[in-house]
């Protein structure tokens, strides 16, 4: 038997997803503490539903005290499972503990969630997560065969989701199913967007000036001049003051810009130069030129 | 309105479907809190446009602009609208309908030799726990666990058994409450079962191969006393469908075992994924009948103590399952 299939072509990015769309999507992988959060939810709401239900039957003097127990403990199980399968089947993927946590489970292959995923994928969390946890809760010292097969079991069950790059459990092996972080698109203001006349007019860039930087560089002063605006504060800090001059005579330099530019006019240079730098990189790109950060002369020489 | 025509052209883009963005969010956010099904016409055909409108946009963005924040944005919004447009679009009900009709049985009988397996092994032990017994009735000790003999071992007395076996106070014994912890023994093993089976096939195997060694030295005694047939009514009324939902279970591990075990031409993690399709029937299928056999036990055991009475139940509810399985979800002829 081969232990490694060398034939298979490289494995994909875990965190891209294909929808039948053919546009390809960034969507991050949960982290297990995020998963395991809303388990601890989830697992406390049905818990509390079984408990009230039982409180309810014990009220409504239904049973004996000796049925209650054995009761309370078959109405935990049969809540428990629908509440999982119903719950993301009406939220696409969310249980309760989920939603809260913002994590949400997809479909492996792009297409939207079957019943039968998620059905498959909380039974199976029967095995894999109840089960071991009640045995962590039952380790029993007198018998240490038994305590040692069940400490393998959940060892076993735990280490599943850390060795694979999606962070499956079993049940999403089987379901073909993962767990995602749901993304909050937030929309910032176009940077190239509002550059006042004046500001235009007064500094300007050359094409041979701006022949020197490459994508990574511009988003990283996007970074930066996004800061500038989220917090006006800052711009009244020294030590901001003295990162931006760095980074204007930094820029002066390489490109060789001889003017000097006033510690009033900081950030109206940067913006200026942003958007002198993104339009001539963007023209380029258009043309099939991509630069991905300031080393690309020695790049595309090599190639 | 007028343009501002400095714009360069990644900004100018922006520019131009912006709003649309906006009311895509607003419709995903719309139908991330109420869901598909209650937005009007109007609103889903605007969604479902709109994302395939946003996904466009997205790859032209990749291409022409340098914009992080705007990419971040895209991407984000295509992710979200994406996940609200291809949700699932079935109801509770209409699942639940579908697998009684069609894919519970259709699923039992593809995989029959899996059940099949999962029968032999119970039997097995049944049949290896009885000879056992003969030979030496102290294998009872080993086998039985404590907790579920209840008293009932090879010294007890043949009257005392065979009041177990017909209780003519049920209220006062709290013999429901037996009956129900028993109910969610057998429960748990089923899960163990199922889900041991993943673990390879043996322990999911061996486990029902010990249940069956229980039942059978159980029985053993009882025939070696004369209370054959009276033991045969006391476990058929539930029995039938409770230790076939444990032998089905069983099934569906062994299966997916199987698909670990032998993946054929695919990876493990394919093969154990077509081999769940089903495996997880067969589980389902296992706790209906497993709750099925909870409802007769808390009833059906303490109230019919006749045990003629007894075998006809529980071996009427067997031919029941048994023809739902064979006939369920056949084309109508």
């Amino acid at each position: 038997m081969r232990l490694r299939r060398n034939t298979k072509a490289p494995a994909p990015d875990p965190n891209v997803l294909l929808p039948p769309e053919g546009v390809p999507l960034h969507l991050s992988v949960a982290g297990m503490g995020a998963r395991f959060g809303a388990q601890i939810t989830d697992i406390l709401i049905t818990v509390i539903g079984a408990i009230a239900l039982v409180v309810l039957l014990a009220v409504m003097n239904l049973t004996s005290p000796q049925t209650l127990w054995a009761i309370s403990a078959l109405l935990f199980f049969i809540i428990r499972i629908p509440y999982y399968v119903l719950t993301e089947l009406a939220w696409n993927g969310q249980t309760i503990g989920k939603r809260m946590l913002k994590i949400k489970v997809v479909s492996r292959d792009g297409l939207s969630l079957s019943a039968h995923a998620l059905v498959v994928r909380n039974l199976m969390k029967e095995a894999e997560i109840f089960l071991p946890g009640t045995l962590l809760l039952t380790l029993d010292t007198a018998s240490p065969v038994a305590s040692l097969i069940a400490l393998g079991w959940i060892v076993g069950t735990i280490m599943v989701p850390l060795l694979n790059k999606r962070r499956q459990r079993l049940g999403d092996m089987i379901a073909g199913t993962y767990v995602i972080d749901l993304p909050t698109p937030i929309l910032l203001k176009d940077l190239a967007q509002s550059v006042p006349k004046p500001v235009k007019d007064k500094f300007v860039f050359l094409s041979h000036q701006l022949d020197h930087y490459g994508a990574l560089e511009l988003q990283t002063l996007e970074d930066l001049l996004r800061a500038q605006e989220n917090r006006p504060s800052m711009q009244t800090n020294a030590r901001n003051k003295a990162t931006l001059d760095s980074v204007i005579e930094k820029i002066r330099n390489k490109i060789s810009y001889a003017e000097k530019v006033e510690p009033a006019d900081s950030v109206a240079f940067l913006r200026a130069f942003y958007n002198a730098q993104r339009a001539h990189l963007e023209q380029k790109q258009l043309f099939g030129e991509r630069r991905q950060d300031k080393f690309h002369a020695d790049q595309t020489t090599k190639d | 309105m007028e343009e501002p025509t400095d714009l360069i052209r990644s900004a100018r883009f922006r520019k131009e479907r912006e709003d649309d963005w906006m009311r895509l969010e607003a419709l995903v956010t719309k139908a991330e809190g109420q869901g598909l099904r209650r937005m009007s016409f109007g609103e889903a055909r605007d969604l479902a446009a709109l994302y395939r409108e946003a996904t466009t946009s997205l790859a032209i963005a990749r291409e022409i602009s340098l914009d992080k924040g705007l990419l971040r944005y895209l991407e984000a919004l295509t992710a979200r609208a994406y996940l609200s447009v291809y949700a699932p679009q079935e109801s509770a009900r209409g699942i639940v309908a579908r697998f009684m009709r069609k894919s519970g049985p259709v699923a039992m009988r593809k995989s029959w030799f899996f059940v099949l397996l999962g029968f032999l092994s119970m039997g097995l032990g049944g049949l290896a726990g009885y000879l056992l017994y003969l030979d030496d009735p102290a294998w009872f000790y080993v086998l039985m666990p404590g907790e579920l003999a209840g008293g009932r071992n090879p010294e007890a007395t043949t009257s005392y058994l065979r009041s177990v076996i017909y209780d003519d106070d049920p209220s006062a014994s709290g013999l429901g409450a037996f009956a129900t912890f028993l109910f969610s023994h057998n429960t748990r093993i089923a899960i163990f079962v199922f889900g041991l089976g993943v673990f390879l096939c043996a322990p999911a195997i061996l486990l029902t191969f010990y249940n069956g060694l229980i039942i059978g030295v159980f029985v053993a005694l009882h025939v070696d006393r004369g209370l054959g047939w009276d033991l045969f009514g006391w476990l058929s009324i539930h029995g039938v469908t409770e230790l076939s939902a444990i032998c089905i279970a069983c099934g569906g591990g062994i299966q997916l075992g199987a698909a670990v075990l032998f993946p054929g031409q695919n990876t493990r993690a394919e093969a154990l994924r077509i081999a769940g399709r089903d495996a997880a029937k067969l589980a389902i299928i296992a706790a209906l009948m497993l709750v099925a056999a909870a409802l007769i036990e808390g009833f059906g055991r303490q109230l019919i103590q006749d045990r003629n009475a007894r075998l006809i139940i529980g071996w009427t509810i067997g031919g029941l399952w048994l023809m739902w399985f064979v006939r369920g979800g056949r084309a109508q002829s």
